[in-house]
């Protein structure tokens, strides 16, 4: 008893010690989001948490990582698809808090794509960086804006030489989409149920369509059309010059479930899957429905189109590569994979690059080929850490 | 792994955001009050237990003093009591691991609901319940609250966030001391040394202070929780005391 006594108070301090560095953010952060990938010039950028590892496609290897040292790095953890420039690379880091009552730092940062050197970060925003920014020009004056959106509700063009705020736009929720760039004016859909055209050059709106739920994909434009996916289980067609309703899908009522990834558009026939694993064909000028087929599986990416459009190429939660004959919604073949699949696969030529997270591999690259299986593996490329 | 308790409250919860003008705080606050009203049985059989428990703690000092040296003896004769008071000595643990999953499960809501990152959400978006009126297109709730982000640790930029872990130390030190057994009546001198009263005591210490260092680093929308839960605790106790002994006057009163 009396030992008891004696040790309460050293026992007490040690669990609260303990309880301080266990909270202090000392443990790192697990990848509670996706990582995405760029390919530019036959190299692949991935984000692969700890770096950002650049990859040569033809073998899957890893021509350097950056930074080198990740461990002595303060920026964090790279989840985003980075923008690729001439020399440099624009990413979205998320360091861990170091120290008690440290915060986590959500960081955009450029980096010199030779040395790893980094040029310039931005670090005020409070939220993650969900999705990757991207390089803009502005037609008067050709500045380069980077722009991206926050958790916090705020997009953020940057300027690309020095990093300096150039504008900023704040929506009335989180932005996890990736924006895009056309003719001087962003399209950024948001989880405050609007998607926002803006200038460029200053941030400021041009027009809002607003939906019954959350835009967290970013838009397809094709023909002065823009498609997108909404949270109220709808797809939209929206004139991009004014943002008016062309059409919904469905015309009455809601879908089944979320549309979350971007749809993927070929001449008037546009391709969306929902979370449950929905795929739809819709006609693109009425929005009328030509086929659909259910995967069976929660699917958060869109769907891509393979080089010849005959293909549809659908990464599923559950690692698998779904494809689907663009003609009836058939499938034509399925590749088994490792891990979780969260976006959208990337189709160069013949070839198909496919990311996952909390598996053996970072990166998958497939063949397509006409007969047989209707792949082949090429090469993965493997997870160090995770 | 608590997702099938986690999926229907999170559902709940977004139905009681449509029904109370779109305010996330609100949603929280009467889901946690509609949870606590739904364990109001096992609260009370442990209310009840933890009573019963101090209320024979002289009859235990006596048998510690008596048998203290053979532990095998005084194990016996502590079974013994138990069964003539009538006593289930887990009567108090096993309403607590009951309730556990429940409270795991409301937390994972929440988190569904206000989610920082996407992959909670996407874990819950085919499980949205559409058959529900009103629900479609309303995740993820409304995040903002006073200006902190209900997705986010408090942070320097709203340094007022910071009230919040306070307040969840604050009222979890209050709920500690009201509902323990040993400072809601007066202690013997005896019990106030025993082994149980100490550790009684750093726990009404320790419990604060870990939930309060545990809420500096997780989402404002959890302390918000915690706050709310502890004042609903707080408040149920004194209205279960107040029904108690007033059922105990009218008896009293009946006696004579």
């Amino acid at each position: 008893m009396n030992r008891f006594r004696k040790m309460r108070w050293p026992l007490f301090l040690t669990v609260l010690v303990a309880l301080l560095f266990g909270t202090s953010g000392c443990g790192g952060v697990q990848a509670s989001s996706w990582t995405g990938m760029t390919l530019i010039d036959e190299k692949l950028y991935v984000a692969d948490l700890q770096t950002i590892q650049i990859l040569d496609v033809s073998d899957g290897t890893a021509v350097h990582a950056i930074p080198e040292n990740s461990k002595d790095s303060f920026l964090g953890y790279f989840y985003v698809a980075p923008a690729v420039g001439d020399g440099y690379l624009i990413g979205a880091a998320q360091a861990p808090p170091r120290g008690f009552l440290a915060q986590a730092k959500n960081i955009v940062v450029k980096l010199d794509v030779e040395t790893g050197a980094a040029l310039w970060t931005f670090d005020e925003a409070k939220s993650p960086y969900i999705e990757g920014g991207v390089i803009g020009v502005t037609t008067d004056g050709g500045k380069e804006l980077f722009v991206i959106g926050n958790g916090n509700g705020t997009v953020y063009a940057l300027d690309v030489s020095k990093g300096d705020v150039v504008w900023t736009f704040e929506a009335g929720h989180r932005v996890w989409a990736t924006p895009l760039i056309v003719d001087d004016v962003v399209y950024i859909g948001t989880m405050d149920r609007n998607l926002y055209a803006l200038h460029l050059a200053n941030g400021e709106e041009i027009w809002r369509f607003s939906a019954e739920g959350a835009f967290a994909c970013t838009p397809a434009l094709q023909n002065g059309v823009l498609y997108i996916g909404a949270f109220d289980n709808r797809v939209y067609a929206v004139d991009a010059a004014g943002g008016t309703e062309l059409w919904r899908f469905p015309k009455n009522g809601n879908g089944e479930s979320w549309f979350w990834g971007r749809p993927a558009v070929e001449d008037s026939n546009v391709y969306v899957v929902d979370v449950k694993g929905n795929v739809y064909a819709l006609d693109g000028d009425s929005g009328e429905e030509i086929w659909h087929s259910s995967l069976g599986v929660p699917v958060r990416a869109g769907a891509v189109l393979s080089e010849d459009a005959s293909t549809l190429l659908i990464s599923s939660r559950d690692g698998t590569l779904f494809a689907l004959d663009t003609a009836d919604g058939t499938r034509k073949w399925v590749a088994e994979g490792d891990g979780e699949g969260y976006i959208s696969p990337i189709v160069d030529g013949d070839t198909v690059y496919e990311a996952r997270i909390r598996g053996t591999y970072r990166v998958r690259a497939l063949e397509l080929l006409e007969g047989g299986d209707g792949y082949k593996e090429l090469w993965v490329f493997p997870v160090e850490t995770e | 792994m608590f997702d099938f308790i986690a999926y229907p409250l999170a559902n709940l919860t977004v139905l009681l955001y449509s029904w109370l003008g779109n305010s996330t705080i609100a949603a929280i606050a009467v889901l946690t009050l509609l949870i606590n009203l739904a364990m109001l049985p096992l609260t009370l059989s442990q209310q009840q237990s933890a009573r019963k428990m101090q209320d024979m703690q002289p009859e235990l000092e006596k048998l510690k003093k008596k048998y203290g040296n053979d532990r095998e003896r005084m194990a016996q004769e502590q079974m013994k009591l138990y069964r003539e008071k009538g006593i289930n000595p887990m009567g108090g643990c096993l309403p607590l691991l009951i309730q556990m999953p429940i409270w795991f499960g409301l937390l994972a809501a929440i988190r569904f609901c206000i989610p920082s990152t996407p992959l909670d959400l996407f874990r819950f978006s085919p499980h949205i319940y559409n058959w529900l009126p009103g629900v479609i297109g309303l995740v993820p709730l409304q995040s903002t609250f006073l200006g902190m982000d209900l997705g986010q640790p408090p942070n320097v930029a709203q340094w007022w966030s910071y009230a919040l872990p306070l307040l969840v130390g604050g009222t979890s030190y209050l709920q500690q001391k009201i509902l323990s057994p040993s400072s809601s009546t007066a202690s013997t001198a005896a019990d106030d040394q025993s082994q149980a009263a100490l550790m009684n005591r750093q726990m009404q210490i320790m419990m604060p202070l870990m939930f309060m260092m545990f809420t500096l680093n997780y989402a404002v929308g959890l302390s918000i929780y915690f706050i709310i839960s502890n004042l609903i605790r707080i408040v149920q106790y004194y209205i279960i005391n107040l029904v108690r002994k007033n059922g105990e006057q009218k008896q009293t009163s009946g006696k004579r």
